[in-house]
């Protein structure tokens, strides 16, 4: 059902580790929720794996080699370094349980929600209403890029914005519409500054945004209310 | 003089079987190199025997690099030393959660020292502790709490496998994942200490691991 997937770039990015974290949760839930991503991710990781290694190839193996005399004199003071490391992690005999599967619900009006593992740690704002639409901003501390949590009631919409930077809507639960379609939970929508958009729904939805920039309404009324856009995304 | 073969080799020995380093290879012969196949097994023995020269071989391989990737990466030399402390202490405590059906050991690591990483250079950015990588690259879900096998688990396989464990084995795997006691329910039960339980069923996962794995080669 799923027809929107983050783009081969963002996949790469997440394997890397090197997005920003409100865009990372954004490719980790739906990957959770879409088994063609994660199995690309999961390639792409091995590969990195072997990249990584594999470059790092060339250099000495001191340990085993037995052979310290062989490493470099100005590598001996690390050597010794990694031996007390050794010494100290393996002393500690504590295993790691696996941390027991939990989650977090909220609740937007009177409506209960389970949120995805990845928003465990976030820190999140009280619930903001505007007409239909209910947000709660996320508090990942990224400067320009803004992530939150949007619900939008049953019929309603949001006016016509578009954005200088970029949008990212991943759509939770529920189901919205725009001028491109249906979307379902899973869909993971980027958007650029080029792009109108208003999505509208009938049944209601919750989705998870991330953008760079606030949003800027583009049709007459609205543009009155256009303060409100930062309040929005 | 130090190891001239910086970029002769690895693309092309990726694909290759590679014999097991042997004791008389010189450090330069790395151009036959690549991630050596015992590293999995290294693993496993951290996982079911807290075996320290494992992991001593498993940090030779790994450590150095971990700390040139890290210290590259935060453009800091003691944070590279702090990153590689940190992952193989992961490493060790976590060993047990390493799937080799699933990849290689390389892969797994690689995964522990990018969530270590992305950790740190959150922290140097932004003004929150909190760790997030564990639940954005679910690193511990790759086995689910309930059940390790949970597609096996009902499977005649795996049935006959439990079969031939050490009763006590036996006996914990079939309270935590069959009648879904905790570790601590179970050690009240049986009396005896909780990191008893849980060394028991590491032990007895760690086997079956290894036996479904060789089973399904
Ligand atoms: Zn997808």
């Amino acid at each position: 059902m799923i027809k929107h997937h983050p783009s081969s770039k963002l996949l790469a990015g997440y394997a890397t580790g090197e997005l920003p974290a409100s865009i990372a949760i954004g490719v980790a839930i739906h990957c959770k929720m879409c088994d063609q991503c994660q199995a690309n991710v999961d390639a792409l990781t091995a590969q990195l794996a072997d990249q990584v290694f594999d470059a790092e190839l060339t250099e000495p193996m001191a340990y085993e080699n037995e052979q310290f005399d062989l490493a470099s004199e100005a590598e001996a003071p690390m050597d010794m370094d990694f031996g007390n490391m050794i010494a100290a992690i393996t002393a500690d005999d504590e295993i790691s349980e696996q941390s027991m599967v939990r989650s977090t619900s909220i609740t937007v009006k009177g409506k209960n929600f389970e949120l995805p593992a990845p928003l465990n740690n976030v820190r999140m704002s009280n619930w903001l209403n505007i007409g239909k639409l209910s947000r709660s901003s996320l508090n990942l501390d990224e400067g320009a890029i803004h992530s939150h949590l949007l619900h939008i009631d049953a019929d309603g919409e949001v006016p016509t914005h578009t954005h200088k930077g970029f949008e990212i809507t991943l759509l939770l639960d529920g189901s919205f519409e725009d001028d491109m379609g249906t979307y379902h939970p899973g869909d993971f929508i980027e958007l650029n500054g080029e792009h109108n958009h208003q999505p509208k729904t009938k049944e209601g939805c919750l989705c998870y945004t991330v953008a760079d920039d606030a949003l800027q309404f583009t049709e007459g009324f609205h543009k009155l209310f256009n303060p409100i856009g930062s309040l929005l995304y | 003089m130090r190891y001239v073969m910086k970029q002769s080799t690895v693309e092309s020995t990726r694909n290759k079987t590679i014999a097991p380093a042997t004791k008389t290879r010189p450090m330069t012969t790395t151009a036959k190199e690549s991630a050596p196949p015992e590293l999995s097994q290294y693993l496993m023995a951290v996982a079911a025997d807290r075996d320290k020269q494992a992991f001593a071989k498993l940090f030779a391989w790994f450590g150095p690099k971990i700390k040139r990737i890290a210290a590259q990466k935060l453009n800091n030399d003691a944070a590279g030393f702090d990153i590689t402390q940190e992952t193989m202490t992961r490493v060790w405590r976590k060993a047990h959660l390493f799937v080799p059906e699933k990849g290689a050991a390389t892969t797994w690591v690689y995964t522990v020292m990018r969530n270590v990483i992305f950790d740190a250079m959150r922290k140097n950015k932004t003004q929150q502790a909190e760790s997030l990588s564990d639940d954005i690259w679910p690193i511990e879900e790759q086995i689910s709490e309930e059940s390790p096998f949970q597609d096996h688990l009902m499977t005649k396989q795996l049935g006959e496998l439990v079969k031939k464990l050490p009763p006590n084995q036996q006996e914990a795997l079939t309270a935590v994942y069959y009648k879904q006691l905790t570790h601590e329910e179970l050690a009240k039960q049986l009396n005896i200490p909780v990191g008893t339980v849980k060394s028991r069923i590491r032990l007895a996962v760690t086997k079956l691991k290894q036996q479904l794995g060789a089973n399904n080669d």
